[in-house]
């Protein structure tokens, strides 16, 4: 009888030390693994000028004195930098977050530095690398984002959508932007500190800043956005002041 | 790697996977049989379905739902006797028929309804494929189980297909979904376009160029490659709202959802006339038509179709609106339109 040769044994003793450590979660011996601390999650709340978000009521008087509803609120969230006391940089949170305001807002992070920051910075939209068509994934979310190859491919950064009172009559808007020259970069100048545990990252989009500085924005006079350079350029710079930041432990 | 290592890791994973699985995994089911995983991944640029993790698809739940669709059994006793789902979804047409059952709307085409969550016209049905199949099954057809369960046949089907052979309304739905989820279209010309495995033609890339554009702007709600948004929309067809006109409206009861419908997909779009939930367009040159000069305006207009300058329509040359049609062919699929796997059993 042959005896068994190094290079059976080898894999088979490998193949059962695996065994042995695969099944020892049934083993009631062994000590129950430590619970990860409770995750960090970024909440996106959306308010207009202080007044909760409600869908498709003409409510809302944006800073053109124009009275207006909100249909649809979907748009990307990237690249969010939490800027030290110091000043610097001290934490980036690359995303992408894609928000639809009628339902997903809240989003799980990894992790979160705690600390005392003085505001933050972030996109509303995706940073150039990613704002190219077919380099997200396949969603049915990302795929109704995606901005037409013709008209220079990538993604829809933001659709906000509604109606607004002209003559008495509702009018629809939709204020669309895209394309890299066109991207809103958001600062959030309010201080917080992250004490971990749990806690909620909280950020607020007021919805009338997108018309209010400093453009006021007239939408009997631009009431449609894609494929327009003056109105994406003014609701990008509009956008620049729309988000407020805080920590809620 | 050493050609002798591999028997003998081979011979190790076995080991392990066998002493493990004896241990963690429960018994089957008296009466179980094994089930036929099946993959419905579409072309590289379609996205992942979503499929229940209490009703994954196998070869055998397609078969059974394929089956069932095309048996008028299901309606036997119920308000639709005589009627199969296939009745009404006749796969030349795109699993669809240009005469609805009378008091119904235009029939909606059966295609790529696994990506979808939103069902009818109105979005009455709301949620998965098993959901719209569970309405179908017990208010639609008002399927009697005591006749599939007393068939020489359909008891050890379901039991093949789902390990049971009760037969409840829920599994005669379950089975239908499975189908559903089979029924894909990816294979038209501009499938294949998107493939880089043909050109279009130069009036084809003109239409396209139009769909893709604000110039023609049909992507906001018919995007590639369901060439459907899922969502609901009002289009501008009639001003004032009544009956069934008004839409998702008798849905939610929201003035804004006024003559709003669910965006039907474009696929095999050539195939399905007649057009719009009351099927008051014959043809595509008619629905082309309505964007470039029929727009009525009205308080609930979905904002996109408000355009400034082009309130009232897109106004389209003639030789644009003719390329926008060629390019609306090309969503044709003739693969699916004629694939046996789909067609009826019986």
């Amino acid at each position: 009888m042959h005896r068994p040769s190094a290079p059976f044994l080898l894999p088979v003793l490998f193949g059962l030390s695996i065994l042995a450590t695969s099944c020892a979660k049934d083993d009631p011996a062994t000590p129950a693994p430590v619970a990860p601390a409770s995750p960090e999650i970024m909440r996106v709340a959306h308010v207009v000028d202080g007044l909760p978000l409600t869908y498709d009521t003409l409510l809302y008087t944006n800073e053109a004195g124009t009275t207006f509803s909100v249909s649809r609120v979907e748009y990307y969230l990237s690249e969010l930098v939490l800027i030290g006391s110091g000043g610097t940089a001290n934490d980036t949170l690359h995303g992408p977050w894609y928000v639809n305001a009628a339902g997903t807002t809240d989003f799980e992070l990894t992790s979160l530095r705690t600390g005392t920051y003085s505001g933050a910075t972030m996109l509303l939209g995706l940073p150039p690398e990613l704002n190219l068509t077919d380099s997200l994934p396949n969603t049915i979310e990302n795929i109704n984002m995606a901005w037409p190859v013709p008209m220079g491919g990538g993604y829809h950064f933001i659709k906000f959508e509604g109606h607004f009172l002209a003559d008495s009559a509702p009018h629809g808007f939709a204020m669309h932007i895209g394309r890299n020259a066109f991207l809103p970069h958001c600062e959030m100048p309010q201080g917080f500190t992250i004490t971990g545990g749990g806690g909620k990252l909280l950020l607020t989009f007021n919805l009338n800043e997108v018309f209010r500085s400093p453009h006021t924005y007239d939408l009997a006079s631009g009431n449609y956005s894609m494929g327009s350079a003056v109105l994406m350029g003014q609701l990008r710079d509009n956008c620049a002041n729309s988000f407020t930041i805080a920590y809620e432990p | 790697m050493n050609g002798r290592l591999l028997p003998s890791l081979a011979l190790a994973a076995m080991f392990l996977v066998a002493a493990c699985t004896r241990d963690s995994v429960d018994p089957p089911p008296a009466g179980h049989t094994a089930r036929t995983p099946v993959d419905l991944a579409g072309p590289w640029y379609f996205p992942q379905m979503t499929v229940p993790a209490n009703n994954p698809t196998t070869l055998e739940g397609i078969q059974l739902g394929r089956r069932l669709y095309y048996d008028p059994l299901l309606s036997t006793y119920g308000p639709m006797a005589g009627r199969s789902c296939s009745s009404c979804h006749s796969q030349e047409l795109g699993f669809t028929v240009p005469t609805p059952p009378s008091n119904f709307l235009n029939v909606l085409p059966h295609v790529n309804l696994g990506w979808s969550t939103n069902f009818l016209w109105n979005g009455e049905v709301q949620g998965t494929l098993e959901d719209i199949m569970r309405f179908e099954v017990e208010e639609f057809f008002q399927v009697d189980v005591n006749l599939l369960r007393n068939h020489p046949e359909y008891p050890q089907l379901f039991q093949a297909a789902l390990g049971t052979s009760s037969i409840t309304q829920d599994d005669v739905g379950k089975a239908l979904a499975q189908w559903f989820r089979s029924m894909i279209s990816s294979n038209s010309r501009f499938d294949q376009y998107l493939r880089h495995e043909i050109a279009l033609t130069p009036s084809e890339l003109n239409g396209m160029t139009l769909y893709l554009t604000e110039t023609g702007d049909c992507f906001h709600c018919h995007g590639i490659p369901l060439l459907t948004d899922n969502a609901f929309h009002n289009i501008g067809l009639d001003s004032v709202f009544t009956g069934s006109d008004q839409g998702r409206f008798l849905v939610t009861g929201n003035p804004m959802d006024m003559g709003a419908f669910k965006a039907s997909t474009l696929r095999n779009i050539a195939q399905t006339a007649p057009y719009m939930h009351d099927g008051r367009f014959a043809t595509l040159e008619e629905v082309v038509e309505h964007y470039n000069s029929g727009v009525k305006p009205s308080p609930s207009l979905d904002p996109i179709m408000t355009k400034p300058g082009k309130e009232t329509g897109l106004n389209l040359s003639p030789q644009q609106k003719a390329d926008l049609v060629a390019f609306l062919n090309t969503f044709t699929d003739q693969t699916f339109l004629t694939d046996t796997a789909l067609a009826s059993p019986f």
